[in-house]
């Protein structure tokens, strides 16, 4: 590897001698994930580990042999040009950063399409986003890719996949992204199919996403093919070889936006075209692309335990000017660090000089930025501090992200996943809640987090003249570019209850539900075990869905075995089938638990398509039979058994009462079973219902809804009503008075 | 300082960002690099008549401290920077000395007089100064002016006033004759190293016996060509150990067999029950340190405690330019240099195990590149100069480096 | 009696300079035939009717204030005579001058921050500032009989000893640069002389320097008794903002630990006292050792405070490094081979026996020698040497 390492630079050179390698970096993710944080500095300025995004990003693409650099610029395209201005990248031998600035660009499709306008783009070019972060070697890949547009022009795109284990619960691998499905063509490492399924969340996208895992392919793409492959452990590292015909892809369909999800996908569906895109997987090398807060949790773990070697802190590829020693267990610490001789550092954890921490403070698993002054009995876990940051005594900060210049007077605790904005100022001893974003700029009213839209705040306006980014020859000026909450347009005063007494900045309310997912703090396990459950359920779903089909053929069976099977015979199928069920559980049959029965049922329910309220009136007849089969003399011995049945299969009927509809089915069939099929029950339907009753199989509403509904009914179907007129009456007058009693509270 | 030369700037930033990004690699190819480098340095440096040496000290000094810094890990550019600040300073010793004496006998010629007693004994003093100045501080001394560079560029610029007394004129011919020597001395020292794994290799015959085993871990091109050498006249066994995680051995492996040398590939594990049959431990080293200690590829300090557990030899193939005037303050984390874990364990694999993401424990994966063994558990330096014990590398040090120069900053 | 290391290597024996040879020679025999100097013979009576007397309570403040103000006016009237019984031993016929060198050497010992190399050289260069020598050559003479007398003295001191080979060293070669008139080598030597104070300070700072480094953050330091070098050591390392916590012996019998331990706190660095005996029980989780020296000696060993050798040893036991900080003064020309080489040191021990137990035998060594190979590293300010360069140093001075 060091080897290859030492070599790269020099061959792809004359890999193409007449071109110079040209990549097209976009700094702007086109996303709202740093919101709103990004409304003040663009991403690819925000320090992953003390340094800029970009600058892992220049500096990968310089040390890979990449010449030219056209670094694409949208919101707050001021901060990112000058930033680079003042950059030592201006300065690189043989390897130039060119920014193309443009306004209204919305997504990278449009970014891609005013590329094309410019036509500076000469060959092969590298497409990557300014928040990537690798260390991967270039070579092979644009061996690869240009060998294949040798062979055919159509191969227009090389996409850089990496393989990673998705979580196996919350289905997102560890950068926080969705969990991809690729097809390939193992032989040719064609990509056949991209698909990106949907988070799993809540119940419904969990049935949804078990559909999802059933991936449809055309035939096209099976044909004249001895195999292909699915992969579910790759992930997507957004760095792509691209021809200059994709940017006339782009042009020509001008509704292309997003890069995956428009270009990529278009570009597989259109048979038309026949443009093919490679796949080519790296192995000891690292890539990821920074696109949520939790991936940036990640990385910058990744690059304090070295993944990312030679991007690692202590070799200062960014400012070489301060000198940074690494000791055992990954502590980083650069000179003019002051610490207590009681504080305790932990491991996995950066020290941004001019630092000074108090006494009996635990710093562990964190990134200290520069200037930072930490008082005593502090305590940081997982978190990352940015630059020039003052934290009182007796301060918690628990996986958090606090920006420049911001202020924690003693005392506050700040909670996991918080995001601290610029200059945010929180009072004494106030919680920040977790999972909130709090911020200097307000949050605009129309506030909708579709990730299509431009990560800039009004960037015509202030933010983007604001003056930029600290990190201008690495040395520490005054922490926070935009904004000093001095010159804020809105009114000044600050509302306590969300940042404390004497606190600045205001709320953000959270864009997606399900913070969680894509925050800095480690998945709390409560989530997990909740998504477990629902997984089950989804599993149980699954089964269900298998039973369906089972039975549905055995189904079938039958059906070939008596042709003239109607309606009604169906529905006496079921009824059979349901009671069958029942009586086998009430045997206690091989392993018929209720649950099973329910389960059972619910296939049956789906096989011949039925509702609830049939389950539950099937059941019922069953739970009546059970009773009346049971020895029996007189009717009073009779209600003796009804009794003993409600209460001991009452709670199995009761699952299937779903609404009251249901219940009402239940207490239709009870009448039409006293009417028709066995008539002893006739005289002890009211005892028989108030023990429904009692045993709340069936509620007081449901019953109060029968009767009223019997209102209009004619005489011969009122004739149960009436039997059990005082208990109904009993339970109207008890709902008033309850209801009496709720007015009067 | 480093303005004075515009045209060697680009070359010095372009070699500084290579070391930065850890593009060039293995000590030797450095040394070169880095030498060749302050050679085109020193010959761009304008030179003022009066304190040259200085003006040269200063140049290298400003060049040499950003390049250790760009890479603190690879030792040999300190050595090769602190090997030409001693070159200049013994030049231009040489010739302070050379024009005093020249100086004392115009003198002696003269009829005496008082002030020629006292340019006497000034010059007397001038010389002693001088001899101070390349020694490094001793016993002698101590009672004598502490020699540092101050006291140096006062002493050399008297001498150079009072030759300008003398004859007048030849300042720029002195800076000039100096700069000459330097360069000279300089493109030795490059030859040196050229021709080190030869002078290497030549030794081998002494240390390596007929029906020899030989064990050796990874690979070092040093290695290679000993043992080459010795198959001149010797048939004898190699047991390499394979070198993980980098598995340079099997290279050496593979490299041996070619050359019909009877080779066996071990794993590192199986060292201790392989050292036993074995004669000698020969291997490579990146670095000695001033003690004796070195610094070399992950697993040899095992083998080293293996090889004194059965007491066989374990000896060190070593060059000048890898000889560090350094002591090993806190050898394991300072001058270790920790490669990407993705050496050691495949990422795609494990990538749920170092999943922080569920705040469950991680697995961290740890792999440093060098091992640091502890002079006691070295026998004997094989270096292109001969044979040394760890106890004299000190000696070495004195001889190729002034003390001033060892702290730079 | 047991030989004694000045006998095997005598300065005036391999004294390089020419005439003087004969007769310095002829001393130099008969200084080996007074075993123990003049000065202990004192202390050694005292001594003993302080053993066979009841141990009084006077008699250890005695020793305590002894030690607290440099070990010497305690005993200021054994001193004196001390001095005079010396001179008669020395310069019995040439007692012109009525100056006592070694008085002038206890004056000068009497100031704190100045170690008895130091003393040594001041004193002495109190003698060529009174002598009335014509010709260099006597001056050096006269100050050679100094020297002597001063070793004399007190035999065991290393580093005095030391001190005074070192200043006639350089003396005999500033001669060697045959200076026309006696006046201006006088000068230089007397400002030499006078600038070694400052000398050695600034010796100590180079040390401190050197050494630093080697402290590391989060490190735990084992010392034993008090030396000034170590002391300044710590204390820069400690104003780097390293982060370490130093252990202190208590030094018996003079309790020098505590001394440190003082010192360290008035630093603010975090620090620990443990019993002498308590070394072994400490050194697992020690990381370095770090050492002052009375002496260090040609074989790249050290002569310590008593106890030293054992805590090298458990450190050795135990892998844990031992660095030694000496200033290159203290170099003595001693080659000891093993403890016994050492010219005994009696001290007042406050070991709790009944006085009355005449068969009682005490062994009081004050120090004791460390060979070389329990050493890791010597901090010197010749810059740091392994125990293996000292002997070159030493070798390249009187060879």
């Amino acid at each position: 590897m060091a080897l290859k390492r030492a070599t790269r630079a020099t061959d792809i050179g004359d890999d193409e001698a007449d071109v110079p390698l040209q990549a097209v970096l976009l700094a702007d993710s086109f996303a709202q994930q740093f919101r709103p944080i990004t409304d003040e500095r663009p991403k690819v300025l925000l320090p992953l580990v003390n340094v800029p995004m970009i600058d892992y990003t220049l500096e990968w693409l310089a040390s890979a042999g990449v010449e030219e650099v056209l670094v694409f610029c949208c919101a707050h395209a001021k901060q990112v040009t000058s930033y680079l201005e003042h950059s030592r990248w201006t300065s690189q031998s043989n390897f130039t950063v060119t920014p193309i600035e443009s306004r209204d660009c919305v997504s990278a499709g449009d970014a891609l399409r005013v590329i094309d306008q410019r036509n500076v783009v000469r060959g092969d070019f590298i497409l990557i986003s300014g928040d990537t972060v690798s260390n991967m070697s270039l070579k092979e890949v644009l061996k690869e890719h240009q060998e294949r547009r040798r062979k055919d022009k159509l191969a227009v795109m090389t996409m850089v996949f990496r393989r990673s284990k998705p979580h196996p619960l919350i289905h997102q691998t560890r950068l926080g992204n969705e969990e991809l499905l690729l097809v390939i063509d193992p032989s040719t490492k064609q990509l056949l199919h991209f698909d990106s399924l949907k988070e799993a969340g809540g119940r419904e996208s969990a049935r949804q996403q078990t559909l999802a895992r059933q991936v449809v392919l055309e035939r096209s793409i099976l044909a004249d093919r001895p195999a292909v492959q699915l992969c579910l452990d790759v992930q997507d590292c957004y760095i792509d070889i691209c021809s200059p015909e994709v940017l006339l892809l782009f042009t020509d369909n001008f509704d292309y936006q997003h890069l995956r999800r428009d270009f990529v996908k278009g570009l597989l569906s259109d048979e038309v075209m026949g443009n093919k895109i490679y796949t080519h997987e790296i192995f000891g090398d690292y890539a990821a692309r920074i696109d949520n807060m939790r991936a940036y949790d990640v990385v910058s773990k990744d690059i304090i335990h070295r993944w990312t070697y030679p991007m690692v802190p202590d070799i200062r590829f960014a400012s070489p000017e301060t000198g940074i020693k690494i000791g055992r267990s990954n502590i980083y610490k650069e000179d003019g660090v002051v610490l207590a001789p009681t504080t305790v550092i932990g491991p996995s954890t950066v020290l941004g000089t001019g630092t000074s921490i108090g006494d009996k403070s635990i710093v562990r698993n964190s990134v200290i930025g520069r200037g930072c002054t930490i008082g005593s009995n502090v305590n940081i876990e997982g978190s990352h501090i940015w630059n020039n940051v003052t934290v009182g005594d007796n301060v918690q900060i628990r996986h958090a992200v606090i920006c420049d210049g911001v202020v924690l007077k003693s005392g506050a605790i700040i909670e996991p996943g918080v995001l601290l904005s610029f200059k945010v100022v929180i009072g004494e001893n106030f919680t920040v809640p977790a999972y909130s974003k709090i911020s200097l700029v307000r949050q605009r009213p129309e506030e909708d987090s579709s990730d299509e839209e431009l990560e800039y705040a009004e960037a015509a306006s202030g933010v983007a003249e604001s003056p930029p980014s600290p990190f201008y020859d690495g040395r520490v000026v005054n922490g926070s570019p935009a904004h000093g909450g001095d010159e804020l347009p809105e009114s000044p005063r600050w509302d306590p209850s969300e940042v404390g007494i004497a606190g600045a900045g205001c709320n953000w309310s959270a864009g997606q539900d399900e913070e969680w997912r894509h925050s800095v703090a480690p998945i709390p396990s409560e989530r997990i075990r909740e998504i477990v459950a629902r997984e089950e359920e989804g599993e149980l779903e699954d089964d269900a869905r298998d039973m369906t089909a089972s039975s549905t053929n055995d189904n079938i069976a039958e059906q070939v075995d008596d042709d003239e099977a109607d309606e009604e015979d169906e529905s006496a199928f079921f009824d059979k089938e349901v009671e069958a069920l029942f009586r086998r559980a009430v045997t206690g049959e091989a392993g018929a638990h209720e649950d099973h029965v329910v389960l059972e049922v619910n296939s049956l329910k789906l096989a011949y398509d039925r509702s609830f309220s049939d389950c539950a009136g099937a059941m019922f007849t069953a739970l009546l039979n059970l009773a009346s089969e049971r020895p029996h003399t007189t009717s009073r011995d009779l209600l003796q058994n009804c009794r003993q049945v409600v209460v001991q299969w009452g709670p199995l009927l009761r699952r299937f009462l779903k609404s009251q509809d249901d219940e009402m089915e239940v207490l239709l069939v009870f009448e039409e079973i006293c009417v028709e099929d066995n008539r002893e029950f006739a005289p002890i339907f009211a005892s028989v219902l108030q023990e429904l009753y009692d045993k709340d199989v069936i509620s007081e509403e449901a019953i109060i809804a029968w009767a009223s509904e019997k209102q209009q009914a004619d005489e011969s179907d009122k004739v149960f009503v009436k039997q059990c007129e005082r208990f109904i009456q009993w339970l109207e007058e008890a709902s008033e008075e309850d209801e009496d009693d709720e007015d009067e509270e | 300082m480093v303005g004075t030369m515009p045209d060697v700037q680009p070359l010095v930033d372009e070699f500084i960002t290579k070391l930065n990004r850890r593009q060039v690699e293995g000590s030797l190819d450095t040394a070169k690099l880095a030498l060749v480098l302050l050679r085109q340095v020193i010959s761009a440096q304008r030179i003022p008549p009066n304190s040259p040496a200085n003006t040269l000290i200063e140049a290298i000094k400003s060049v040499g401290v950003r390049m250790i810094a760009a890479n603190p890990i690879e030792l040999a550019v300190g050595n090769i920077v602190r090997r030409v600040l001693h070159i200049i300073r013994e030049e231009d010793a040489s010739l302070a000395t050379t024009v005093v004496t020249g100086v004392t006998t115009a003198v002696d010629s003269d009829d005496e007089d008082n002030l020629d007693i006292r340019e006497q004994a000034s010059s007397h003093a001038v010389a002693a100064a001088n001899r101070s100045v390349l020694r490094a501080p001793s016993l002698h001394n101590l009672l004598e002016s502490m020699p540092n560079p101050i006291r140096a560029d006062v002493t050399v610029a008297s001498t150079g006033d009072s030759d300008a007394r003398s004859r007048s004129g030849d300042k720029n011919s002195r800076s000039w004759k100096l700069k000459h020597n330097v360069i000279e001395s300089i493109n030795e020292l490059l030859v040196e190293l050229q021709d080190y794994h030869s002078q290497v290799a030549e030794q081998a015959l002494e240390h390596i016996h007929q029906n020899e085993v030989i064990l050796t871990l990874g690979r070092s091109r040093t290695l290679l060509h000993f043992l080459l050498g010795a198959k001149k006249k010797r048939s004898f066994q190699v047991v390499v150990a394979e070198g993980s995680p980098r598995f340079q051995g099997h290279k050496l492996a593979k490299e041996l067999t070619a050359e019909k040398l009877s080779t066996t590939l071990i794993t590192d594990s199986a060292v201790f029950a392989m050292i036993s049959r074995v004669n000698m431990v020969i291997v490579g080293a990146h670095a000695v340190m001033a003690n004796g200690g070195v610094l070399a590829p992950v697993g040899l300090h095992m083998v080293a405690l293996a090889a004194r557990r059965h007491a066989v030899p374990f000896v060190v193939l070593t060059g000048l330019h890898k000889l560090c005037p350094l002591y090993p303050h806190n050898p394991y984390s300072l001058l270790n240099d920790m490669k990407s874990p993705s050496e050691v364990l495949d990422f795609g694999e494990f990538s749920d195990c170092l999943n922080g993401a569920t705040g469950g424990p991680q697995c961290h994966v740890f792999n440093p590149t060098f091992d640091y063994i502890p002079p006691e558990l070295v026998s004997l330096f094989i270096t292109d100069t001969g044979g040394h014990n760890p106890s004299y590398v000190y000696r070495l040090v004195a001889e190729f480096y002034s003390p001033e120069d060892i702290v730079l900053q | 009696m047991r030989r004694s290391p000045f006998l095997l290597f005598d300065p005036s024996l391999d004294n390089s300079s020419s005439r003087a040879d004969s007769e310095e020679g002829g001393m130099a025999v008969n200084n080996v035939q007074t075993e123990s100097s003049p000065f202990y013979d004192e202390r050694m009576g005292l001594n003993s009717n302080l053993l066979t007397g009841p141990v009084t309570f006077e008699w250890l403040s005695q020793a305590e204030d002894a030690r607290l103000n440099g070990s010497s006016d305690a005993f200021q009237p054994f001193l004196d005579k001390a001095a005079q019984s010396a001179e008669a031993a020395m310069n019995g016929d040439h007692a012109s001058s009525r100056f006592s060198v070694i008085n002038e050497f206890n004056i000068w010992r009497q100031k704190p921050e100045l170690a008895e190399a130091v003393a040594a050289i001041k004193a002495l260069t109190c003698v060529i500032r009174r002598s009335e020598a014509t010709t260099m050559m006597g001056l050096e003479i006269e100050l050679k009989k100094a020297a002597e007398t001063l070793k004399m003295w007190d035999k065991t001191s290393i580093s005095l000893s030391a001190g005074c080979d070192l200043f006639m060293r350089y003396v005999t070669r500033t001669s060697a640069l045959e200076y026309e008139d006696i006046s201006a080598g006088k000068s230089r030597l007397i400002e030499r002389g006078e600038k070694f104070g400052e000398i050695s300070l600034k010796a100590r700072q180079t040390i401190a320097n050197l050494g630093q480094e080697f402290v590391y953050d989060g490190s735990l330091i084992l010392t034993h008794g008090y030396s000034r070098v170590v002391l300044a050591l710590l204390k820069l390392a400690a104003s780097q903002g390293k982060r370490f916590q130093v252990v202190c012996t208590e030094g018996r019998p003079d309790n020098t630990g505590l001394e440190m331990a003082k010192e360290l706190m008035g630093a603010k660095i975090p620090m620990m006292l443990i019993l002498d005996a308590g070394v072994a029980n400490m050194m697992g989780q020690i990381d370095m050792v770090l050492l002052g020296a009375e002496g260090v000696v040609e074989s790249g060993g050290v002569i310590n405070h008593i106890g030293t050798y054992q805590t090298a040893l458990v450190a050795r036991s135990m892998n844990k490094p031992v660095y030694v900080a000496a200033e290159s003064y203290k170099f003595a020309r001693l080659f000891p081979l093993d403890q016994m080489d050492m010219s005994p040191t009696p001290r007042i021990v406050d070991l709790a026996v009944p006085a009355q137990e005449e068969n009682i035998k005490i062994q009081t060594s004050e120090r004791d020698y460390t060979p070389p190979q329990y050493l890791t590293l010597l901090f010197t300010d010749l810059g740091i040497l392994t125990p293996s360069a000292v002997s070159d140093e030493l070798i390249q001075l009187y060879l």
